[in-house]
């Protein structure tokens, strides 16, 4: 089975990730020829349950990784811990080479890694233009002294509407760029909260469960814009449920359960693999993942 | 004196009867206080012999002082006529005319641990008659023979601060249950306190004795406490309104609540009509009126009977469950919303016997409640937001602490400020309390 | 009933000096509850500190007026950073605590008599207006003289202030609207949704909030400020438990998220009030207001009937129309929270 052949032609930059991961093992743990994040011992107790208990994930650089495993695994308190949202109560990570130990959350945009959340974030009193104005990081006009005086970010305020535009209407949002986000449908506003991660210019996205909640029409078209955001040159790391989307685009899959890393592979090794299977599905042994849908 | 119960063992439609009779009573006996007092023509001088202390806000608290003799004296210094001043300190003499007299008072007769602050003469002039009833204050103070060794001062501030601290953790379970059930902060809650010292007092000057009249102010409190989740803040749930909304109307409620009450109180400080006047006994290191004794006895009682419900009964379970994770709770088949009834009936009760013991303590006020309010919050605070043995323990040691600030050389009426800053410190250090769980950030 | 009296009473509270500080005052409010959604309960403090800022240049430290305006915004941003450091971390709740306790604590020491002769006590703080007063004579406006028309008749002396105080608000409204339309303001825009999504985005949310704490308690300095100066007298009194309750049924009342809101919701609180209260002043004039025999209000009592009167409305404009006079209904429909 060559998901090379089942799935859509490749892009160049989805070969080169695929063929660095082509000579990675699939173990737990396993070292990635170039990663782009890394965590190593991360711990992190809630009042006597270990929710995290991390030895090391690493993601490739340029790859779209899945972060997947049963309910409770764990798997979005690890997401808030390297995106620096709750605190470890051991271990560390870097990011591009650089220590992320005790970086505050919104210094983590200013870095690259830009993360979406599971239920959507989208401002809902803000109309849409001004949620993807947002977004863009490093605005003069953001200091009040300056706030003042709009000469000094009348500019940098156009050129940042041009570039939500141009946003907006690869994800076709375009049409309802002066609502208010309240009005736009789940489904839009998850293609919101993604395009608006996009004015940081990001290097790692980090979507949480991306699909949830999102109605079937609209799962494809999403699928592609994930894939456009690895063809563009960035890391994709996400938290999902659903199988399908994670075979379709993976190239890396990392599974967790009850706090730890379990396996590692692509999404083919990943669908046979028993220790995973035991883990979703506890009795039901013998059974691909793809059949059964959680 | 403890009245045989009379209220066991009889059918509630009575009590209702009853209950209701007395209310009607209280609010016949309002409506009629308005009416002026009849005009005397006689020529008198009215003098009356204070003790001056300061209350929790560093305001005038004056105690009477009874049993002084006070001579007036003519213009020739010959005594014309002689009182002694009754349990409201008030000795109230005839004189033949308006013209020219002295006022003494017979230092002997002073209580053996007061001293006067005044002099011990006052003159009299005729022009000061403008009414023909001339009034005379004398004060006293504590004496210094009689001053406290630094084991009694310290012994002393810690039982008043152990009754406030008492106190306070019965107005503020209620408090913190609310927020920890359904996220609201409720800035009524110093009314509601109030409310119950109003209901008390209502009922005390129509003359309930103060005994009969607090198991009435606990049923109208959590009377009010129902009415209040029923048809307010519950209906406003259900709709869906947002909690800072919520917050901003329970601003609204206090500030309508606050201002009937100073209507129909008026915006003095009153004392209850028991148990006023009591002679303080030495027990120990400490003198305690009796009063203030069974005070602190029964809101101790109280208070582990609460922990106690909370730790052992079926209700006190489910309100933990749903105080911690409402939805977990509802998961668990508790049905959340009459919990959370049950705590809005419980804590104004609660809130209305606190201040029932507060008006004891300190006398009745139409703001006697706001001013707890923020010792409240402090408590609450300090034993974590949400748990309910947290708000007995933070608000038992705000108490304490406020109390026992002025052996720190804090100023009597600034003593709450300590509070202030414990607040300040317990947010920068662990913000979710002695008690609480620490948040998940973001 | 005297009529003519109420419609003149309400006329001139509406445009009159009450009017113009609770203005003030409610536009920095504003900027910290309606635009940021911080709970700041205690702007009665950051007034008082304006105010008391101004009064002890000259009846306590002895030096020139202007002084005591840098005095007043020191002190605001110390109580602002001290009020901030501990909360803004937190839920939105804790402030709230630490604002209220905060006002109650200020309260309290100002009118203590341990610091009486740094804040004069319940006395208060008196002659220190005298070289601002001296300004508005030099230009023309002779003190006892009356000027205006109608209802609007103001002495000179209070032409004066009022001329000052509403600049103050136009030029202070004109401020915060120009901020809120910049990048700035959407930042504090967006914190109010979502703190979350902000941080995600790579914003310092804390800073932004502090900022917005701080700018909105410097305002409600100067509308202490100008109290000040309108009474030419400190006095706690003024700053009571609910003073910062009433500024915000103002700012509910015109609108929150909206400067001329923020404005204008002000002015109509004082004038239903000045309505109120003379309409029930004219009733018990000549004696209590009385029902079938039995005496409804007093004249001591008026004050009383008035408040609880505001509270009610209040509680009907946050059921029934948060969004006040000039705000968006569309964009409340969308609290959730």
């Amino acid at each position: 089975m060559d998901a090379e052949s089942l799935a859509p032609s490749l892009s160049e930059t989805a070969r080169i990730a695929r063929q660095a991961l082509s000579d990675v093992a699939p173990e737990p743990g396993v070292h990635k020829p170039d990663p782009i994040l890394k965590a190593v011992g991360v711990r992190r107790n809630f009042g006597g349950i270990t929710a995290v208990d991390v030895d090391r994930v690493e993601v490739q650089r340029g790859s779209i990784t899945a972060l997947i495993g049963p309910n409770g695994a764990g798997k979005t308190t690890f997401f808030n811990l390297v995106t620096g949202f709750d605190k470890p109560d051991a271990g560390n990570w870097s990011f591009d080479g650089e220590s992320m130990e005790g970086v505050a959350s919104h210094k983590m945009a200013a870095r690259g890694m830009v993360r979406t959340f599971q239920l959507t974030k989208s401002l809902t009193r803000l109309a849409v233009i001004e949620n993807m104005k947002l977004g863009a990081t490093g605005q003069r006009g953001e200091k009040w002294w300056n706030g003042l005086l709009p000469g000094t970010w009348r500019s940098q305020e156009a050129e940042i509407e041009q570039r939500a535009d141009e946003l907006l209407a690869r994800f076709k949002l375009h049409h309802m760029r002066d609502e208010y986000a309240g009005s736009l449908s789940g489904g839009q506003r998850k293609l919101l909260e993604m395009a608006r991660a996009l004015m940081t210019n990001p290097t790692l996205v980090m979507l949480d469960e991306p699909m949830a909640g999102v109605n079937p029409a609209l799962k494809q078209s999403l699928n592609e814009h994930v894939r456009g955001l690895r063809d563009d040159g960035m890391t994709v790391l996400f938290v999902e449920h659903d199988m399908d989307m994670v075979h379709d685009i993976s190239d890396w899959v990392i599974v967790m359960a009850e706090g730890r890393v379990i396996a590692e592979g692509t999404p083919d090794d990943i669908a046979t693999n028993t220790d995973v299977i035991d883990a979703y599905l506890g009795a039901h042994q013998g059974l691909s993942l793809l059949e059964d849908e959680l | 004196m403890m009245q045989p119960s009379r209220w066991s063992g009889h059918q509630p439609r009575r009590r209702a009867a009853q209950l209701v009779l007395g209310l009607l009573v209280a609010l016949g006996a309002l409506l009629c206080s308005q009416v002026a007092s009849a005009q005397d023509s006689e020529i008198k001088i009215r003098v009356q012999v204070k003790d001056q202390q300061r209350d929790a806000q560093g305001s005038a608290d004056n105690q009477p002082v009874a049993g002084v003799t006070v001579n007036v004296l003519d213009e020739a210094g010959t005594q014309i006529a002689t009182a002694v001043t009754d349990d409201k300190g008030v000795a109230v003499i005839p004189v033949p005319e308006k013209g020219n007299y002295t006022v003494q008072i017979d230092e002997e007769t002073l209580p053996d641990d007061k001293v006067l602050s005044t002099a011990a003469e006052q003159k009299v002039t005729t022009e000061q008659f403008v009414t023909p009833t001339r009034t005379v204050n004398f004060f006293t103070g504590t004496s210094q023979s009689a001053s406290q060794g630094q084991l009694e001062r310290i012994s002393q501030r810690i039982a008043d601060g152990v009754r406030l601290g008492l106190i306070i953790a019965m107005c503020s379970v209620g408090l913190s249950l609310i927020f920890g059930t359904t996220g609201l902060t409720n800035f009524a809650h110093g009314e509601m306190v109030t409310f119950g010292a109003m209901i008390a007092y209502v009922l005390n000057k129509s003359g309930l004795h103060i005994m009969l009249a607090t198991p009435i102010a606990v049923v109208a409190g959590g009377l009010l406490g129902y009415v209040l989740d029923r048809w307010g803040f519950g209906q406003l749930r259900k709709r869906n309104v947002g909690l800072i909304s919520q917050m901003v109307i329970t601003i609204g409620l206090a500030i309508i609540l606050k201002n009937l009450f100073q209507f129909f109180f008026g915006g003095r400080d009153k004392p209850f009509f028991d148990y006023t006047n009591q002679v303080g006994k030495k027990i120990g290191p400490v003198t305690i009126t009796p009063r203030d004794l069974i005070v602190t006895i029964l809101s101790g009682i109280v208070l582990v009977a609460v922990a106690l419900t909370l730790q052992y009964t079926r209700l006190g379970k489910a309100t933990r469950a749903v105080s911690d994770n409402v939805d977990l709770a509802s998961a668990t088949g508790i049905d959340s919303s009459r919990v959370i009834r049950m705590i809005w009936i419980a804590g104004g009760a609660l809130a209305a016997l606190g201040g029932v013991f507060r008006g004891l303590d300190e006398q009745v006020s139409w703001d006697m409640g706001t001013a707890l309010l923020f010792l409240m919050f402090a408590g609450i605070t300090l034993g974590g937001l949400g748990n309910a043995y947290g708000a007995l323990v933070g608000g038992f040691v705000v108490g304490v602490l406020v109390e026992t600030s002025t052996l720190f050389g804090v100023p009597t009426e600034l003593k709450t400020a300590p509070a202030l800053l414990i607040l300040i410190l317990i947010l920068l250090v662990r913000p979710q309390g002695i008690l609480g769980q620490a948040q998940r950030v973001g | 009933m005297d009529v003519t009296y109420v419609i003149e009473n309400t006329f001139a509270q509406l445009v009159g000096r009450n009017a113009c500080y609770y203005a003030i005052a409610a536009i920095g409010l504003n900027v910290q509850f309606g635009y940021t959604g911080l709970l700041n309960f205690g702007q009665a403090a950051f007034m008082a500190a304006g105010a008391y800022g101004l009064g002890m240049t000259v009846s306590v430290l002895g030096v020139s007026l202007w002084w005591g305006i840098i005095l007043g915004v020191a002190y605001s941003i110390v109580l602002g950073l001290l009020m901030g450091i501990p909360t803004l971390r937190l839920r939105a709740d804790y402030l709230a605590i630490v604002t209220i306790a905060a006002a109650e604590i200020v309260r309290l020491v100002v009118r203590s008599v341990k610091f009486r002769d740094t804040f004069g006590g319940t006395d208060g703080l008196k002659d220190f207006a005298r070289p601002f007063q001296n300004i508005g004579a030099d230009i023309g406006l002779e003190p006892a003289k009356t000027y205006g028309f109608w209802a609007f008749k103001f002495s000179g002396k209070d032409l004066w202030v009022l001329i000052v105080g509403w600049s103050l608000v136009v030029i202070f409204g004109v401020f915060v609207w120009l901020l809120m339309r910049s990048p700035w303001g959407r930042v504090l825009k967006a914190i109010r949704e979502d703190e979350d999504a902000v941080r995600s985005l790579g914003k310092n949310v804390y800073s932004y909030k502090m900022q917005a704490l701080i700018m909105g308690g410097v305002i409600g300095t100067f509308g202490g400020m100008i109290l000040a100066l309108g009474t030419a007298n400190v006095q706690p009194d003024n700053f009571s438990r609910d003073l910062t309750f009433f500024i915000l049924t103002g700012l509910v009342l015109g609108g929150v998220a909206k400067v001329t809101g923020s404005i204008v919701g002000p002015m109509l609180f004082w004038a239903i009030y000045a309505f109120i209260e003379s309409v029930l002043r004219e009733l018990v004039r000549d004696g209590p207001l009385r029902w079938g025999g039995r005496t409804i209000i007093q004249s001591t009592q008026v004050g009383q009937v008035v408040f609880m009167f505001m509270g009610a409305m209040l509680i009907a404009l946050m059921a029934f129309r948060p969004q006040g006079l000039f705000g968006n209904r569309r964009e409340l429909a969308f609290d959730g929270r």
